[in-house]
């Protein structure tokens, strides 16, 4: 049984770590995207960008699901995620894209501003462009500084992906809960933490690693 | 024909009138210390002429080629990044690159402008520069590993480095304890005898007078008293300059 239960929500995982990989690769760069919007010099652009991420940051991820994977449907008689497992869990990934770029970009924007003034002045009296500037200088700075609250938002993400199967996406608690139906035990349900244990472990390893690696400067 | 052309530079911040009309000349191989109290304007004059901001009304020549004016500012970023390599600025609170090394610093921006060609020459430029600093063994080293006085001799080679026409310093001791002090003006000293012209704002009245060739004292946005720096540091004309100068004796 162990073995048989043990493989199940292995092929869960997958389902979860697959959902983790996606929002992480795509909510990363939208991320730094909307971070640039929300600090726009333009009030038409600034506006609405913080308005989003008010509204997204605001409300529950569980409820973001429902309404992107029902929302469509009901109030514009669209049926976009179609009926699949794959509508599912394009529709779930939308949802969490969104959500975690907007964090991001909370996290990337305090980055960006808490860098002194005077780095990107002793970039421009050197004679260097606005691109040099920010990827000569800047960058490095930035991403040394957002390393932990990233760390800690990406793995909020592995625990969040859980949500998911609100709109039936199937991930590694869907397989376990699976048991209590089929075998009437609930032991596997427990057991899933164990996984999000192993995994958020080593996250932690790896976030800790690259820290250490950028503590060569100040 | 003098290297540097400063003809009634205006500059206000909201309805604060910050330079209030401010005209120099400066001579190739000349320094020149700007002296006076806080809020008297001297920061805002170098940081108009390293295009750090943008100057209301005046002009700026260079080698008689009038880089800005006023009436028609320059808002071309390629422009104004070209413009900026006339000056070099020093500044008070360093503002070195904590993740280069003082050699990093101090090629990173010829290496960039050149497009990766000439890297050896750079580089030996480079270690030479920080040779004259006095600072050959310590150019691995980042920035949070030197002391005060060494990272500002870093950025005066960051700046040297680029090889501007005019290299101004923004009260480069002001950050410095005062036995670090000592270590940064000898450095600039050793420039002024090289001949090397200069901008010095500065605190450091012995130093101004005896460094520099031309002094000017600023007050309220203006130019109150200018002229060789001996004279007007030891036998001010103007009584308000008098007046600066003994509250400093104090």
């Amino acid at each position: 049984m162990f073995l048989t239960v043990t493989l199940s929500l292995l092929e869960g995982f997958l389902g979860t770590l697959k959902l983790f990989i996606l929002t992480l690769v795509l909510a990363l760069p939208l991320g730094l995207f909307i971070s640039f919007g929300s600090m726009s010099k333009l009030a038409v652009i600034r506006g609405p960008v913080r308005f989003v991420i008010w509204i997204i940051r605001g409300t529950p991820l569980m409820l973001q699901l429902l309404i992107i994977y029902y929302g469509p449907g009901i109030f514009m008689g669209l049926n976009v995620w179609g009926s699949d497992t794959t509508g599912r869990f394009t529709a779930a990934l939308v949802a969490f894209v969104i959500n975690y770029a907007c964090y991001f970009s909370e996290i990337f924007r305090g980055g960006i501003q808490s860098i002194p003034v005077g780095q990107y002045e002793a970039g421009a009296v050197l004679g260097m462009t606005r691109r040099q500037i920010f990827n000569k200088i800047i960058l490095l700075q930035v991403i040394k500084r957002i390393v932990p609250p990233i760390s800690n938002e990406v793995i909020t993400l592995v625990k969040d992906t859980s949500l998911a199967r609100v709109i039936a996406v199937y991930e590694i608690i869907w397989n376990g809960q699976a048991f209590i139906k089929s075998s009437g035990i609930i032991w596997p349900l427990f057991y899933t933490g164990a996984f999000y244990l192993i995994f958020s472990g080593l996250l932690t390893f790896v976030f800790g690693y690259i820290e250490k690696k950028l503590s060569y400067f100040r | 024909m003098p290297i540097l052309e400063v003809r009634d530079l205006k500059k206000n911040f909201d309805k604060t009138e910050v330079l209030k009309g401010i005209s120099f000349d400066l001579e190739e191989g000349e320094a020149i210390s700007i002296i006076g109290s806080s809020g008297s304007g001297k920061t805002t004059l170098l940081r108009c002429l390293n295009f750090l901001e943008t100057a209301d009304e005046g002009t700026i020549s260079v080698r008689g080629e009038c880089l800005f004016d006023g009436a028609h500012p320059v808002t071309d970023a390629e422009k104004l990044r070209r413009m900026r390599l006339h000056f070099g600025l020093v500044f008070q609170q360093f503002n070195l690159f904590p993740q280069y090394t003082a050699l990093e610093n101090v090629t990173l921006a010829p290496l960039l402008a050149s497009g990766g060609a000439d890297r050896g020459a750079i580089i030996d430029n480079g270690k030479q520069l920080l040779d004259q600093m006095g600072l050959y063994d310590r150019m691995d080293n980042y920035p949070h590993q030197l002391s005060g006085g060494q990272q500002q001799r870093v950025a005066i080679a960051r700046a040297l480095a680029l090889k501007p026409d005019i290299l101004c310093f923004d009260e480069p001791t002001s950050a410095l304890d005062p036995e670090l002090t000592g270590e940064v003006l000898k450095v600039i000293r050793n420039l002024a005898e090289k001949k090397t012209t200069m901008i010095i704002v500065t605190h450091e009245m012995a130093f101004a007078r005896d460094v520099a060739d031309k002094a000017i004292f600023m007050d309220g946005g203006v130019i109150l008293e200018q002229g060789p720096a001996k004279e007007l540091i030891n036998n001010p004309r103007q009584e308000r300059t008098r007046q600066f100068l003994s509250g400093l004796a104090k």
